[in-house]
């Protein structure tokens, strides 16, 4: 059974001069234990979906939200604010771009701890939670859990804060996790250690990921299955294996392309607009 | 906090901000043991000793009907102090609560009640007072009505435009993704990063409520004789200038004193706590 079936969701703003619509019918699948990237370029809808499965932009006014958007059997459009609000820190959970801006810098890693912790469990005490921090803490490689429980988030570095967000992100085992450009505000190898990290604690927890970014190679070397947005369509989709083997969409060709080497062959060219673009979706199939 | 109050402690100025402040406070709780004359506070006439310059008796002089003025400048520290700190005590909460809900929530509650703070701030702070004096009786309460009134936009506007800024921060979206309440974000996420700022805000307050209060009772509408008043002893001198230098000068340098002090206080924490303008 699929943990996320998104259908035919359409997203528009009310503006003062009208209606400005982001979203024209997203089709996406994740299965349990499956971990999917949405890619595309700023703009291109990746974030807003992500804050629709979490419920929170059906608690903005402005926004028109149609279409099926259902988390383990249950539709999230359908439901009230409070239910939402419960599946949120428990059943999903959300790693950000900016580790060290996403732990509030007036409470200690430990205290904001807790506080996760609770969500699940509201009793739990101080000194248990502490215990089961550190466990979580040891998991995600920190070497001295207790001291990193003591400190505030501005006394840690980036790629630690990481870690910790990371730890906190899947303290209550969720079964839906997304990740919104893991570490971008990182530096590449510390990035590349947080997608190790986050692919081997999602694996042993089953948990099911949707990740969203606009990095390709680092999309190729986590996802198991590929969508490609472009300007709020999906353009292609498929496993990644196949959609890297053989990219059949001309956005999906452009985004590869717009890669730059490491050996240097100066900044690719990338066009802001083609009629190409706007060519029918292609799937390579995949999905359940 | 032992943290905070070392580092203060580093910078000179600010440490002597902090010397005057407790000086202060304390001659203003034991005012009572530590005045020469303790009775002089209100209604005492000695006429054998009035208007007499510095002396080893009276350190500051007498007033026109002979009482001591360094034993009544130590009880309108009392007063001043005590203004100050109620005046704080009610219009800080009620401008950070208003500020908070402002910021977070937004959209109209927003509009409404920042183009009421709008309206409040666009009145002169001393002629609002001033207006409000001349409704009500000139008492001590009223003064403390008349400046919390002024006081709390500051507050509003303060927290508000922190809260605004704080509510784009990660945390705070963070805090929304593990599914917690409006209540919890802007009580346990937002207010205490807005609490250095506030802090920092009360202490140069502190300061600024003391020579308003004492502007009111310059005026006459502040504190009523016999009670000691900062603001009222320097209007009563300022008709024997310059002969009688004594009877305004003190007080005078006292009120001087108050607010250097706290300001210098304040500004010292606003460097430790990091808050920029």
């Amino acid at each position: 059974m699929s943990i996320l079936h998104i259908k035919d969701l359409h997203l528009g703003f009310k503006t003062l001069t009208g209606h400005v619509d982001v979203l024209h019918g997203i089709d996406l699948d994740i299965a349990a234990g499956e971990k999917v990237a949405l890619v595309g370029e700023s703009g291109s809808g990746k974030s807003v979906t992500a804050r629709i499965v979490l419920g929170l932009l059906q608690e903005t006014r402005t926004a028109r939200i149609s279409g099926t958007v259902q988390f383990d059997g249950q539709d999230i459009n359908a439901m009230s604010a409070r239910d939402r609000a419960g599946l949120r820190g428990t059943e999903m959970s959300m790693i950000f771009q900016d580790p060290t801006s996403a732990l509030n810098p007036m409470f200690t890693i430990g205290n904001q701890f807790t506080e996760v912790l609770r969500r699940r469990d509201p009793k739990l005490s101080k000194a248990a939670s502490h215990a089961r921090a550190t466990t979580l803490l040891d998991e995600v490689a920190i070497p001295d859990p207790a001291r990193v429980l003591g400190a505030y988030p501005f006394q840690l570095s980036g790629g630690m804060n990481q870690r910790v967000m990371i730890a906190m992100a899947l303290a209550n085992t969720p079964k839906l996790l997304l990740a919104d450009e893991p570490g971008t505000a990182l530096d590449v190898s510390v990035q590349a250690q947080t997608l190790t990290l986050i692919r081997d604690l999602v694996e042993q927890n089953g948990t099911s990921v949707l990740f969203i970014s606009h990095n390709l190679g680092v999309v190729r070397e986590f996802a198991d299955r590929v969508y490609v947005i472009y300007r709020g369509n999906i353009v292609e989709d498929g496993p990644t294996d196949a959609l890297f083997a053989n990219p059949q969409h001309a956005y999906t060709r452009a985004l590869m392309s717009a890669v730059p080497r490491i050996t240097g062959a100066g900044l690719p060219e990338v066009p802001e607009v083609s009629d190409d673009f706007l060519a029918p979706r292609i799937s390579h199939g995949g999905a359940l | 906090m032992i943290r905070t109050l070392r580092i203060l402690a580093a910078n000179p100025l600010s440490l002597l901000g902090l010397i005057l402040v407790c000086l202060i406070t304390l001659a203003a709780i034991f005012a009572p043991w530590i005045a020469p004359f303790p009775t002089h506070n209100g209604a005492v006439v000695d006429f054998l000793n009035n208007n007499r310059a510095p002396s080893a008796r009276n350190w500051m002089g007498t007033d026109l009907v002979g009482r001591d003025i360094f034993s009544r400048i130590l009880f309108a520290y009392q007063i001043s102090l005590t203004l100050g700190v109620v005046v704080l005590a009610i219009a800080v909460p009620i401008g950070t609560m208003i500020g908070l809900l402002a910021g977070y929530i937004g959209g109209w509650l927003e509009m409404i009640l920042m183009r009421i703070v709008d309206v409040f701030l666009s009145i002169p702070p001393l002629v609002l007072a001033i207006a409000m004096m001349g409704v009500l009786e000139p008492t001590l309460t009223n003064a403390m009505l008349a400046v919390t009134a002024m006081w709390w936009p500051w507050y509003a506007r303060l927290v508000y435009s922190i809260a605004r800024g704080e509510r784009e921060e990660g945390y705070v979206l963070a805090a929304e993704v593990i599914g917690a309440g409006a209540g919890h974000i802007a009580f346990r996420e937002i207010l205490p990063n807005c609490l250095p700022a506030i802090i920092t805000k009360m202490t140069l307050d502190m300061g600024f409520v003391i020579i308003i209060a004492s502007s009111l009772s310059f005026l006459g509408l502040g504190v009523q004789p016999p009670t000691a008043d900062l603001g009222s002893m320097v209007a009563e001198g300022a008709r024997y200038l310059p002969d009688s230098w004594w009877l305004t000068v003190f007080p005078g340098l006292a009120i001087l004193v108050a607010v250097f002090g706290f300001n210098l206080l304040g500004d010292g924490l606003r460097d430790v706590l990091g808050v920029d303008e």
